[in-house]
């Protein structure tokens, strides 16, 4: 079998007014199905870049990167584009939905770049939602939600195409700690569903719902940890801080 | 290709979210159609009544008269000419072969009374019968005079339809007598209402006394016209003639200018062209002005929107969008508040061509020009958009998704 994710000699650089910056260093990484992964580092680390290039917004400008067997650095922006759509569900710090548009149409997006058909896609949308318990809220536009059922919404659209990935970057940064636990209780429980979730935070206790932690410096991965900690326990743990 | 009916949706439904902005917008696109709408009108309305003007004048008829109606000479030129002779008529008819029937016109200015009714300022024409040749004129009730009545200088009078509306009511002219100051003449017709001629002179205010009759009591001077109608197949060999049969009555030398006019209807043709050109020109003009200055408004405010939804594009590409179905968005978002500026200028265009028909003279909009209005401002749309969209389209998503 194919590995979901495969960088190897990965190197980002930036031409910012003359001078490189080498974002990305040489990253060689393996990432397994079902694997429970937190990326973490300081700022100016890469981990940005690191996630960018994971989540297929950018290309690297040396090494290879194979998602599930296809070459990603090789691809163009429409191939870009298509891998994304189809393999890649984005959890932001900032929520990033659609301010105009319902929760469901926010949660349907997606699928209308898959060119899903309309009734499917609603379907699908409502079934998504429903994962996230915010079926009752579909037709609330992000205005009318709290920071906590909008991150849910925004779970439900990285939900809705079936990825292979869910690529959440700080998802408790904007929230409250209450919010916070229930988000990562979210993502816990889709783990444990069979999803392959890919954290980004720079919050050891967030990170520490993962399975593996990398830590990233100066471009490079410098650690590699696999924390085998009962998930129960921290959010125990976590339940008594945030009261 | 990513679905046009999703990109349809989004593209109305941020246009919707902007309704204000967007309605602004399109003021120039707006102002661009109505004009060219309706200058369509205009000049439909103008060919119409201008082509019912000429059928008075008709096309196989010449009009010999000392001036050009459009002349482009100096007056100093032409003022010593001389007058124009009820003895050429005879002349042109016997030595021309295309001349089918010609008859001398003159006019003077007359009130027609009867009892208490008096009509003011009547057009009273001294002719011969053959005019009813010329004039492609018909009579509604009674008769047109004869060659007898014009030679014996008969007291009868044809009238003309408003004419007879004014002296008589409710009764039938024909047969009744009116007074032409100190002169009583018999009604034998009334001439069938003909309108306006180029929507100014009214040629129903007129009334057709013999020509016989018209020498004998007002005057064998002043001016006059000839009016000869030529075989229509040969109109150009018929000029010829009528030149030279006029210059060798007039004892022209070869060098010598006409002293003389031979008009046609072509020179109010060419007259009006001229003026369609003009008025098609302005409207052209004003049209295109607006359109550029609408497209360059258009154009400035989707590279608004496209700044301002900078975060929107970066989502949408984070979630699969491509960069030709983001073009796609933004270029149908340009083209609807094009064809929606364009819809609004058809409308008001509509709503403009009505009031001319109504109030100036019969016109209507035509459907072909509203069709191509709307083409023309969904190309302004496309082109105006363009830009935008593209800088839409390229935008890195990882740039757009950190833009605040």
């Amino acid at each position: 079998m194919v590995d979901l994710i495969k960088l190897r000699g990965v190197k980002r650089y930036y031409d910012v007014g003359g001078e490189i910056v080498r974002a990305l260093d040489g990253v060689d990484l393996i990432i397994n199905y079902n694997e429970y992964i937190s990326i973490m580092g300081p700022s100016g680390s890469g981990k940005s870049t690191m996630m960018n290039m994971i989540g297929c917004l950018d290309s690297p400008t040396e090494g290879t990167y194979e998602f599930e067997g296809e070459k990603v650095h090789e691809m163009d922006d429409n191939q870009l584009a298509s891998i994304r759509n189809r393999k890649i569900g984005f959890v932001f710090q900032t929520f990033n939905l659609l301010p105009k548009l319902t929760a469901l149409r926010n949660v349907e997006l997606p699928l209308i770049y898959a060119n899903v058909p309309r009734e499917h896609r609603l379907e699908k949308a409502k079934e998504a939602l429903e994962k996230v318990d915010l079926l009752d809220r579909m037709h609330h536009k992000p205005n009318e939600l709290s920071g906590g059922q909008r991150q849910r919404v925004a779970i439900a659209r990285a939900l809705v195409t079936n990825p292979s990935i869910i690529l959440a970057d700080e998802p408790t940064g904007n929230l409250d700690s209450k919010s916070g636990v229930e988000i990562m209780n979210v993502l816990d429980d889709l783990h444990d569903e069979g999803n392959t979730v890919i954290l980004v935070t720079h919050e050891a206790y967030i990170a520490e719902h993962a399975h593996r932690t990398l830590h990233i410096l100066d471009g490079k991965i410098e650690d590699d940890v696999r924390n085998n900690r009962p998930k129960t326990k921290i959010i125990i743990q976590e339940k008594n801080t945030s009261t | 290709m990513f679905a046009f009916v999703e990109s349809t949706r989004m593209a109305l439904g941020a246009i919707w979210g902007n309704k204000l902005r967007a309605g602004l917008t399109t003021l120039g696109i707006v102002i661009g159609i109505l004009a060219v709408t309706l200058m369509g009108t205009l000049i439909s309305g103008l060919d119409r009544s201008f082509e019912k003007s000429m059928s008075f004048l008709g096309r196989d008829v010449l009009y010999i008269s000392k001036y050009e109606w459009f002349s482009k000479q100096e007056w100093w030129e032409i003022r010593n000419r001389p007058d124009i002779k009820v003895e050429y008529v005879e002349k042109i008819k016997s030595q021309s072969k295309y001349v089918l029937a010609a008859a001398p016109v003159t006019m003077r200015t007359a009130d027609i009374s009867r009892g208490k009714e008096t009509a003011v300022g009547i057009n009273i024409l001294g002719t011969t019968t053959e005019f009813l040749q010329t004039a492609f004129l018909n009579i509604d009730d009674g008769r047109f005079y004869t060659e007898g009545e014009d030679r014996s200088g008969a007291r009868v009078i044809v009238i003309g339809y408003d004419v007879a509306n004014i002296l008589f009511e409710n009764e039938n002219p024909v047969g009744q007598k009116v007074k032409m100051g100190r002169y009583v003449f018999r009604v034998i017709g009334v001439a069938e209402k003909q309108g306006k001629f180029l929507g100014m002179f009214n040629i129903d205010n007129r009334a057709i006394i013999p020509f016989g009759t018209y020498q004998r009591l007002f005057s064998r001077r002043g001016w006059m016209r000839l009016e000869v109608k030529v075989d229509q197949e040969h109109i150009k060999d018929a000029k010829d003639d009528i030149t030279a049969i006029l210059r060798r009555l007039r004892g022209l030398h070869p060098g010598e200018k006409n002293n003389f006019a031979i008009n046609q209807q072509d020179a109010f043709r060419q007259q009006y062209q001229t003026m369609k050109l003009a008025i098609g020109g302005t409207g052209i003009f004003i049209t295109v002005l607006s359109l550029v200055v609408g497209g360059i408004g258009i154009m400035n405010i989707m590279f608004v929107s496209v700044k301002e939804r900078t975060r929107e594009i970066g989502v949408r590409k984070a979630i699969g969008a491509t960069p030709g179905s983001i073009m796609q968005q933004f270029l149908l978002e340009a083209l609807f508040i094009c064809l929606f500026g364009g819809f609004v200028g058809v409308i008001l265009a509509l709503g403009g061509s009505f009031m001319i028909d109504k109030y100036i003279f019969p016109s209507a909009m035509p459907i072909t020009l509203a069709i191509i209005s709307l083409v023309i401002s969904s190309i302004v749309g496309i082109i105006a958009g363009l830009a935008p969209s593209y800088k839409a389209a390229r935008m890195d998503p990882i740039e757009a998704l950190r833009y605040e």
